[in-house]
């Protein structure tokens, strides 16, 4: 099972987190088109190999992170400093 | 069907005769060297991209066709699923496809000369709270409504199709009742994807294994390289050297969004792996096919003795298919939930596939903004079901260029047009 | 009773002759001993047959005497499929053999042996296609030869937990590289688990020589004293990402089996090697043994396993059997030495044992007992599972680990070849790169902890690996001989088999596997996968690097349902109030997590009392989240489709939330408590992924918003009072609350004391229709609320109700529930509700997507009447566009109303069926169609709302 390194909570089991998928930005709401906002809903790069996701430690400290993962592989790098904000990006 | 004369045919009296004259059979399938042009390239050589083939050739005289897989044949979801099939699904537009599908595996056996031993011992989908019989009944409306056999049945009923279940009350989740669909069971998957790649051969299909397909060729299109919306595909970069062809059909799972980038055609999918595991054979004992949404668990017993166990999808996007322990764990536990009695069976093995998951948890078929260039893909869970039907709709969208009525509800620009498929519902385990 | 083929006892042997055990064997009596195998007792007492194999009911005997034994498979008692090689004798166990019929001896189904010819592998494939119907017959047939024990389907669940283990380094195997690696790793400061899959510690060293044995003993003694934790009967049976590792401990002094999970820092893989058995015709003729079987069942059991023997050695296990064998007394008529040019060509026997081996010079010669010695398989599954592909080395004769990662290191015989001291030096070296790897891991971990202690000293380096591997002994390539023989006992599949499915063209290793079922038997390869890819390469005149191999896959070994499964420990939330409920005769429903009371006898009573009286109803289930900070507004605001900004203190309102694709996600109501103080409310299912929803928009989207989020669910005991005498009955419990009708208005909030608890929060609502209030207490005081409710309510005619009366007052009322009259499909126009979508409103998640669902067409929610009044419908029926099948909707609630005497509904129809006033056609479950109403409001009953305003 994948340990997850939790910011505040050090590496957790994957289970004692709730994946909540690829790193994606939200558009505008307002300016949106269809089709931007709809590649927004739906559509990721999903990619086979390095991928920027966004991890919530919905079993610790409740605090989202982000962490870069190779999907192939299992590999993280840059995984977030402690006590370090990484709300947002 | 077409004709397969070139096929040693299988039957009991070619089993007596060659075991007489001690003679071997012929090989299954040729191995044609490849051609540097094809009137159709099948990207995937799981059931899907096979039956493709098969019928583009026996349906509609298309028989220049090539078959790539990077690996061998059936290496993919075909051959890591539970092999169950079924058509009770929840929306008329699953139901209708789904029930094709099944008419197709129904008369496969006959039709390919291959016995694909489907065993039609029956489907349950058990419900454990009343939102679950809600939706069971849901689902039994509109199956009734297309006349598939479906209809929800009571704790009493199920224990007398499967023994083995706990039907008690006191039980953390009760069985309330199930939906019980007698159409449904199981396959030999191996033996499907042997079936179409065997009587595709003989129609003059090239199946070429071993060979990646490392770039899609496109020109005119908006992107780099040609590729992209209003462009138009011209073949394939495989490890094997490249292939023209003014057709590339997408027949992938796993890496089918990967491949379509390769075209300049983003798709709605992430890819997460599917578990499954079977136990050391035993005796036989569960007669039918049994399925907990709830407890994310179905399970059969094969022919062999051992129990087939399958779950939903892990959580995390991931390419990997080494399989985790939890699964196996939550598995376990579950199993024995339903039934008590199972303590002391053992699993012997586990394995994982790739699944394709869309937003709407169903399929992406038909032609692209690509000309040329069509895509199967997308098929979650539900890919080895949908394989014979998937095959017959693909194969006529090709040979006319258009969108088949059957598929229809699942092309491409539903997610652009915001109309989605209402199949999630069921969906969560679907098995 | 005498054990007619047990030895005189002697110093190396592992059974106690001072301990008798009675069994019962196919229902025969015998005895054995305390230390005995079922199978070597079994053959102590002169029988020789363990089973029948799969396909042509073959009788089958001792081949390797291990776990892996295929022909060792046994039922005792209730427990199919044990392993008679490897499971301990217990006194009183039931033994019987498996896939015979009728009988051991007598086995009718070894006809099959005679249709061999025609039984090639995959026949199944070419036979019964037409007609379709003859299929299930024989698919009926087929299942009776299903080849493991029989489940007994009241097998007790028995005890299983669970343990987590969190050592340094875990070491698989407790052979002496093993046992070294441990000791040398412990003694570096490291924890260590050393688990070993048999019964003793020492490998091979058990059936060794004096000093072999010896020295496994000290190495014992140095791991105890160097604080090793060793776990005998189990196995590492699989390692996964981040060396999470599972074990299996098949002895434990109170779990049946049990499940270790285990994060080791570093894994060290000492597992051996196992004997591969040889290909040739007759190689499954009872009396045909593995070198280790024969040592193992002289030295460590006494048993003597024939009383002529021909030796086929290739290796110096071979020539240890012949030494074994002359000391048992056991005639040694041949030494075959493979490592010349000679080998065995063929086996002939009767029908229950071999009688002579064919040599490959031309002689041939009688004898019970044919060793084999022709090499081993590295079990590099392990590797395999850290994501390592062994590569085959063809002058060593087997695959060698190629580079897994850091934390996986591997040692001993799967290394490579060595004495004894050889091995254990390079055990050592091997343990003491882990504990350093170990500790430079525990490092990295604290640093990156920001919770963790401060970590003492400079981070150690990462040591490197500076073993002297082990040297690979030349061993001779045998895997067929001149003919053709089994290669998977437990599937019956042979090299011609293989040979003639690769012709046909499954020549990859994963066709013919899959074809042929080679390798996939209990034994998983652990025998097979070597000798299948060998011939495969035969076949297609190549090299076994060239064909390649298959991927082992976990576990192991085979790991049981009941370990894996654990205790079943699937928690149930109950409110405060849950005592009383289950004291008062209620009816218990499960929804979600939560057990709640459906009902107290008669749910249309419930309601009646209610509408008339006043009913209390235990509400806990209710998400609630307590929102405090200067930012609240804003976050209602973004995450609801109405407008927040103005909500005064003491107000309350009601809220849709959309996921960002315009469905509807949840909704409840949410109070201002004060200034910068809030309560919201979520469905009771949705309260988990609200908070989430909550706290994703806080943290990513707008981390600048100064909210604190505290859920606080079970916190509060929810009570909800509703009906006519719902003012009189609180008002007698509250002090400083005005309940007046024009001091505490409809859908207001007060904060105070009820029955003299402080902190309750009173707000005004009304999802039964009446007159009504919810309060939320501190959950330690929630039981005692109610009951001052039940007892000063009592003139008022007070009675609880359960969650049957609440789902039927809100059907008579038009509340629609989130996922029940909402699907996944459906976006917030769907509810009806769009005077609650602020368009005009800045952004709000989902907002686009309604704006540009208003503008097409969408189902929406209608309250139905069917004009039989005594009709309900089931919940679900689908309605049809009149005449057809066309589905234009469904019923989504359907009760019957006690307060209005009939039937009513919720359901979904398109637009064009939304109407008021439109008959629609429903079907019923029982196929009959029938007219229903559409309504001009959702309310069924009171739609004014006086009654609840009142």
């Amino acid at each position: 099972m994948l340990l997850v390194p939790c910011p505040n909570c050090g590496p957790r089991n994957a289970t004692d987190m709730n994946y909540r998928g690829e790193a994606h930005s939200r558009p505008d709401p307002d300016a949106a088109t269809k089709e931007e906002w709809r590649t927004y809903l739906y559509l990721r790069d999903n990619p086979s190999g390095w991928l920027r996701e966004n991890w919530y430690c919905s079993s610790g400290c409740r605090r989202h992170f982000q962490l870069e993962r190779h999907t192939l592989t299992g590999e993280l790098r840059n995984p977030p400093l402690p006590g370090r904000k990484t709300a947002g990006a | 069907m077409g004709k397969s004369s070139k096929l040693a045919r299988y039957s009991a009296a070619g089993l007596f005769w060659r075991g007489i004259r001690k003679q071997s059979w012929p090989r299954v399938w040729r191995q044609p060297a490849m051609k540097s042009t094809y009137d159709v390239v099948i990207i995937g050589g799981g059931v899907h991209g096979l039956a493709t083939a098969f019928y583009l050739a026996s349906n509609h005289g298309i028989n220049d066709v090539a078959v790539v897989d990077k690996a061998y044949l059936g290496s993919g979801g075909s051959g890591r699923n539970t092999a169950i099939v079924r058509s009770n699904y929840l929306t008329p537009e699953g139901v209708a496809f789904y029930d094709r599908s099944l008419d197709l595996y129904n008369s496969m056996s006959a039709d390919l000369n291959i016995n694909v031993m489907f065993s039609e011992r029956g489907h349950l989908t058990l419900a454990h709270t009343d939102s679950a019989l809600r939706t069971m009944n849901w689902r039994a409306e509109v199956n009734k409504l297309q006349d598939i056999n479906s209809s929800l049945i009571a704790p009493e009923e199920i224990k007398k199709l499967a023994p083995s279940l706990d039907i008690s009350t006191d039980t953390r989740y009760p069985i309330l009742g199930a939906l019980y669909h007698p159409p449904g069971g199981t396959i030999r998957h191996d033996a499907v994807v042997w079936g179409y790649a065997r009587a595709a051969d003989s129609h003059g299909v090239d199946l070429h294994q071993q060979t990646e397909v490392l770039d899609i060729l496109c020109e005119g299109g908006e992107g780099p390289e040609g590729k992209g919306a209003g462009g138009r595909v011209i073949g394939v970069r495989t490890n094997q050297g490249d292939i023209h062809a003014p057709v590339v059909v997408n027949c992938t799972a796993g890496w089918a969004s990967q491949l379509s980038n390769m075209a300049g055609v983003r798709l709605p999918i992430t890819t997460h792996p599917l578990q499954a595991a079977v136990t050391e054979p035993t005796k036989t004992f569960l007669p039918t096919v049994v399925v907990s949404g709830s407890l994310h668990v179905y399970v059969s017993q094969t022919d062999r003795g051992e129990l087939v166990f399958g779950a939903s999808v892990d959580p995390v996007a991931t390419y990997d298919q080494r399989g985790t322990l939890q699964f196996t764990e939550e598995l376990a536990g579950h199993v024995l939930e339903l039934m008590p009695g199972l303590s002391k069976m053992r699993l012997m093995r586990q394995w994982a596939g790739l699944c394709d998951m869309t937003p709407d948890y169903s399929p992406v078929m038909g032609p692209t903004q690509v000309d040329g260039y069509f895509v199967d893909v997308g098929w979650g869970t539900y890919g080895f079901k949908a394989g014979p039907v998937s095959g017959e709709q693909m194969a006529a969208s090709v040979a006319n260029n258009n969108l088949p009525e059957l598929i229809a509800p699942f092309a491409l620009s539903r997610f652009t047009e915001g109309v989605l498929v209402g199949e999630k519902g069921a969906a969560a385990v679907g098995h | 009773m005498i054990m007619s083929n047990r030895l005189p006892e002697s110093s190396s042997e592992v059974v106690d002759r001072s301990k008798p055990i009675r069994f019962d064997w196919n229902g025969k009596k015998m005895k054995g001993f305390e230390g005995d195998t079922i199978a070597s007792a079994i053959l102590a007492n002169g029988d020789h047959i363990l089973s029948r194999s799969l396909k042509y009911h073959r009788p089958r005997g001792v081949l390797t005497h291990d776990f892996w034994d295929p022909n060792l498979m046994v039922q005792v008692g209730d427990e199919p499929n044990v392993r008679a090689g490897h499971r301990r004798l217990e006194a009183g166990m039931k033994i019987s053999a498996q896939n015979v019929w009728p009988s051991l001896k007598f086995d009718a189904k070894a006809a099959n042996g005679i249709a061999g010819r025609f039984l090639t592998a995959g026949f199944y494939y070419k036979t019964f296609m037409k007609p379709a119907r003859l299929w299930p017959v024989y698919e009926k047939v087929l299942a009776r030869f299903a080849p493991g024990g029989e489940v007994d389907l009241n097998t007790p669940h028995g005890y299983h937990d669970k343990r987590y283990a969190h050592p340094d380094v875990v070491v698989a195997g407790a052979g002496p590289a093993g046992l070294a690696a441990a000791i040398a790793a412990a003694q570096c400061g490291a924890s260590v688990l050393l688990v070993e899959h048999e019964y003793e510690v020492g490998g091979h060293l058990l059936w060794g020589t004096d000093d072999d044995r010896a020295a496994a003993a000290t190495l014992l003694a140095q791991a105890a004293a160097a604080g090793v934790e060793i776990l005998t009967n189990s196995t590492v049976t699989g390692r996964y990402e981040d060396n999470w590792l599972g074990i299996a401990q098949r002895s434990h002094p109170i779990a049946v089996e049990r499940l270790i999970k285990a994060r080791a820092k570093v894994l060290v893989v000492a597992a051996g090697l196992i004997e591969r058995p040889y290909v040739f015709q007759g190689n499954d003729l009872p009396g045909v043994m593995t070198s280790g079987a024969v040592s193992r069942l002289i030295n460590m059991y006494g048993v003597k396993p024939g009383k002529c023997a021909v030796v086929l050695a290739a290796n110096e296990s071979g020539d240890q059997a012949v030494e074994d064998l002359k000391r048992a007394d056991v005639e040694v008529a041949r030494v075959v030495d493979a490592r010349g040019s000679t080998t065995v060509n063929c086996a002939k026997g009767s029908r229950t044992r071999i009688k002579s081996v064919e040599v490959s010079d031309g002689s041939s010669i009688d004898c019970d007992l044919l060793v084999t010695a022709v090499g081993w398989t590295a079990p590099t599954s392990l590797l395999n599972m850290s994501g390592d592909r062994p590569v085959y080395d063809a002058a060593a004769a087997r695959f060698f680990p190629n580079s897994p990662p850091d934390n996986v290191l591997a040692t001993g015989g799967i290394t490579g070849d060595g004495s004894r001291d050889e091995l254990i030096a390079h055990g050592r070296a091997t343990g003491e790169l882990a504990a350093g790897r170990a500790n430079a891991a525990r490092h990295r971990i604290q640093a990156a902890t920001a919770s963790a202690a401060a970590v003492a000293g400079d981070e150690p380096e990462y040591p490197s690996d500076n073993r002297a591997p082990l040297t690979r002994a030349d061993h001779p390539e045998l895997h067929r001989s001149s003919t053709h023989g089994l290669v998977d006992y437990s599937e019956d599949i042979s090299s011609k088999d293989l040979f003639g499915a690769a012709a046909e063209g499954f020549d990859s290793v994963e066709l013919l596997k899959r074809f042929t079922t080679a390798t996939m038997g209990p034994s998983q390869g652990k025998l097979e996968t070597v000798n299948t890819v060998a011939i495969l390469a035969e076949a297609r005149a190549e090299t076994i690097e060239q064909v390649g191999t298959t991927v082992w896959r976990p576990p192991y070994a085979p790991i049981s349902l009941g370990a894996l499964g654990g205790r079943v420990f699937e928690p149930v939330r109950v409110s405060s109030i849950h005592p009383w409920h289950e004291a008062n005769g209620y009816t218990p429903i499960l929804a979600g997590q939560w057990v709640r009371p459906e009902h107290y006898g008669d749910p249309h009573a419930e309601v009646r009392n209610t509408r008339t009286n006043v009913g209390i109803t235990d509400v806990t289930p209710l998400g609630k989240l307590d929102l405090q900070g200067p930012d609240v507004p804003k976050l209602l605001s973004q995450l609801y489709t109405n407008k927040w900004m103005k909500l005064p203190v003491g107000g309350v309102r009601y809220g849709i939330m959309c996921a960002e694709d315009g469905v509807v996600l949840d909704d409840g109501v949410t109070a201002r408590l004060g200034e910068d103080h809030y309560l919201m409310t979520t469905t009771s299912s949705g309260a988990g992924g609200v908070w989430n929803w909550v706290e994703n928009w806080l943290q990513t989207e707008h981390p600048e918003w100064q909210v604190h989020v505290t859920p606080l669910t079970t916190g509060l005991t929810s009570i909800n009072i509703a009906g006519p005498n719902s003012r009189k009955l609180l008002s007698r419990l509250v002090d400083c609350i005005d309940l007046g009708p024009g001091a505490f208005e409809y859908m207001q909030v007060r904060t105070g004391t009820i029955a003299e608890v402080d902190n309750c929060i009173v707000w005004r609502i009304g999802f039964t229709g009446e007159l009504s209030y919810e309060i939320h207490v501190p959950s330690g005081h929630g039981l005692h609320v109610w009951n001052a409710l039940l007892e000063q309510g009592e003139d008022l005619g007070v009675a609880p109700f359960g969650l049957e009366a609440q789902r039927i007052m809100r059907l008579e009322k038009g509340h629609f529930i989130v996922g029940q009259d909402t699907d996944g499909l459906s976006k917030a126009p769907t509810t009806g509700m769009i005077s609650l979508l602020k368009l005009d409103k800045d952004d709000w998640a989902g907002k686009t997507e309604v704006a540009w669902a208003l503008e097409d067409d969408y189902p929406v929610i209608v309250a139905v009447q069917p004009t039989d009044p005594k009709i309900v419908p089931e919940e679900a029926c689908q309605i049809l566009r009149d005449g057809t099948r066309e589905i234009v909707g469904r019923i989504t609630s359907s009760r019957h109303s006690p307060t209005l005497e009939r039937s009513v509904c919720l359901a979904q129809v398109s637009r064009e069926f939304a109407v008021a006033g439109t008959t629609l056609t429903v079907l019923l479950a029982n196929g009959e169609r029938i007219n229903a109403r559409v309504m001009e409001h959702h309310a069924h009953f009171d739609p004014e709302g006086e009654r609840l305003r009142g």
